[in-house]
């Protein structure tokens, strides 16, 4: 992915307050850029406009050799649902469904090409690369912190996606917690020959990024 | 559909008491319903149970039954050409048994057709909601006219006017009210006839000139309408209140890349479930309600009643269901992804 001359303005009342002024990264196949920055660098603005959650004010966004940025609603929709993957701060899980259930919505949402059966060894295997596999009968309700995000990740991986978006996926856990998260999406994503589009503010979670890129006030530095 | 049924099953109290709730309100139409229609047949049944056809009547009677005349020489040239027809007349009176007990009814005579009953002279045949009182062969007297008739045999649920109709040969009916022209002229058929001097109407139009007719199936129609419509707020309101504290997780289903179309569906699915089964088992209370009700009971409630009314509720719900999804169109993932926590 290409993220080229990315500009992004906010109008408030009379003032117009420009929080990218021209960012440029490209995401590289199996590699984790991770991005740093103060609160109101525009990291996380950034992260959304890539991952088609918000348009940008100008420039373009090249995935497959497609402008994101010129596409509609639905051919966004389409490519997150197949193509990316999401991890947040908070896990977002469905709360009725299981850990298992989780992870086959991801598939069925991405129309993915797999049978019944092969649906259901992939979303045991990557039950198991998390290390859940002993929860995946369980509710969100009834499961920690950690093992949400763990959930979280799985689902965002399951179904092979080109580019994995992760925003301060460790900002609600504990040290010893966030450090076994980042290492399974390092691992994960290193053994799927992912892009990871990382934000995050914890400076210890860069040991496991291959490229930090730092932004302040919009820029690039 | 999935996604649909595992939030019902996994939330069971909260769906099974909408469901409740759109039982008892699907049910107190039903029974209403039920009522405004025995009302109705305890009303008009003979002239309800006529098939569909023009009523004609004298134009100077200003739509009043009573006042009603109709010209013998219009009345046979209704008669050859419509050889369907029949001449009909309705009067209120009393009719006094052996023991001194005095029954209302309505004296109905006619000029012969299929559509009612032809007793001989002397003879009458009695609505069968008498028949506890009055037996075959029971002499009763029409005091008015001291005119002595003998019960010869009793009809299934024949009613003008909430009155128990008393069918008579055309012959004691013109002794007895000293009237030689019909009041009414019935044609079957879906075609409007017309003839010079005579007022024609529908047999819905007709039915509504039968004092109390309108103003009872009016009320009674207007709750069962009523109840209708509540429901379909109750759909709404509820789906309302349960789209709002999802509306984070709609939020991050759109963002992970599910399709608006397959959330409306899922709301959609989940409405159709709780009413078909809260109507399927009102439905079912209801008729099985016209297998036990009291005999005196003025209820009746058809299937296809129950059908149409079921099909208005679901129609209902649907329009309510859809017009509280209007939030999950205007759900932004963004927003939802930032607000935290599902």
């Amino acid at each position: 992915m290409q993220i080229k001359d990315i500009r992004k303005s906010f109008r408030s009342g009379e003032t117009v307050e420009e929080v990218l002024k021209g960012v440029d990264i490209t995401l590289h196949e199996g590699e984790v850029t991770a991005l740093v920055g103060t609160s109101g660098s525009g990291k996380s603005t950034l992260l959304t406009i890539a991952a088609g959650l918000q348009s940008s004010s100008d420039g373009s966004v090249l995935f497959e050799g497609k402008d994101l940025t010129l596409m509609n609603q639905e051919e966004i929709r389409q490519i997150r649902a197949s193509a990316f993957g999401f991890v947040f701060q908070s896990a977002h899980l469905v709360p009725f469904l299981t850990v298992e259930e989780q992870l086959s919505l991801m598939l069925d949402v991405a129309h993915s090409a797999l049978s019944k059966k092969e649906r259901k060894a992939a979303t045991a295997q990557m039950i198991e690369q998390v290390g859940l596999t002993h929860r995946k009968n369980a509710y969100p309700a009834s499961l920690s912190g950690g093992e949400k995000q763990r959930v979280a990740i799985a689902r965002a991986l399951v179904h092979q996606p080109k580019i994995l978006f992760a925003d301060e996926p460790t900002a609600a856990l504990d040290s010893k917690r966030s450090h076994d998260i980042m290492k399974q999406i390092q691992t994960l994503t290193k053994q799927m020959g992912i892009a990871v589009l990382l934000v995050t503010h914890d400076e210890e979670m860069l040991q496991y990024a291959d490229r930090v890129v730092e932004m302040r006030d919009g820029v690039v530095v | 559909m999935k996604l649909a049924w595992k939030e019902m099953t996994r939330n069971k109290t909260k769906f099974v008491i909408l469901g409740s709730i759109i039982f008892l309100v699907s049910f107190l139409t039903f029974m209403i319903s039920g009522l405004a229609n025995g009302l109705s047949q305890d009303n008009a049944s003979l002239i309800k149970d006529l098939p569909d056809g023009t009523f004609l009547m004298s134009e100077d009677a200003e739509e009043t039954v009573t006042y009603s005349r109709i010209d013998p020489q219009i009345q046979e040239k209704v008669l050859s050409d419509y050889p369907e027809a029949v001449g009909l007349s309705i009067q209120m009176g009393f009719l006094k048994d052996n023991e001194e007990k005095q029954q209302s009814v309505a004296f109905v005579a006619s000029t012969g057709a299929s559509y009612f009953e032809e007793p001989a002279q002397g003879e009458v045949f009695l609505d069968e909601s008498l028949a506890e009182d009055q037996s075959v062969g029971e002499e009763l007297l029409h005091e008015q006219s001291d005119m002595n008739f003998t019960a010869a045999g009793f009809v299934k649920q024949t009613t003008y006017s909430h009155s128990p109709v008393a069918f008579i040969s055309l012959e004691d009916y013109e002794k007895m009210f000293r009237a030689e022209e019909m009041q009414l002229l019935f044609v079957p058929g879906e075609e409007t006839v017309q003839a010079a001097g005579l007022q024609s109407f529908s047999k819905a139009n007709f039915l509504d000139l039968i004092p109390s007719y309108s103003a009872e199936q009016l009320s009674l129609n207007m709750i069962v309408w009523f109840l209708v419509v509540i429901s379909g707020l109750l759909f709404a309101i509820f789906f309302y209140m349960m789209n709002v504290q999802k509306i984070k997780l709609y939020g991050i289903l759109k963002g992970i890349g599910v399709k608006t179309s397959t959330l409306f569906r899922m709301m959609w699915m989940q409405m159709m479930a709780i009413a078909l089964v809260s109507l399927a088992l009102s439905a079912l209370l209801s008729q099985g309600f016209t297998m036990i009700a009291p005999a005196n009971l003025p209820f009746s409630l058809p299937v296809e009643t129950t059908l149409l009314l079921s099909v208005v509720f679901l129609a209902v719900g649907f329009v309510g269901a859809t017009l509280s999804g209007i939030q999950i169109k205007k759900v932004e993932p963004l927003q939802a992804i930032q607000q935290g926590e599902v």
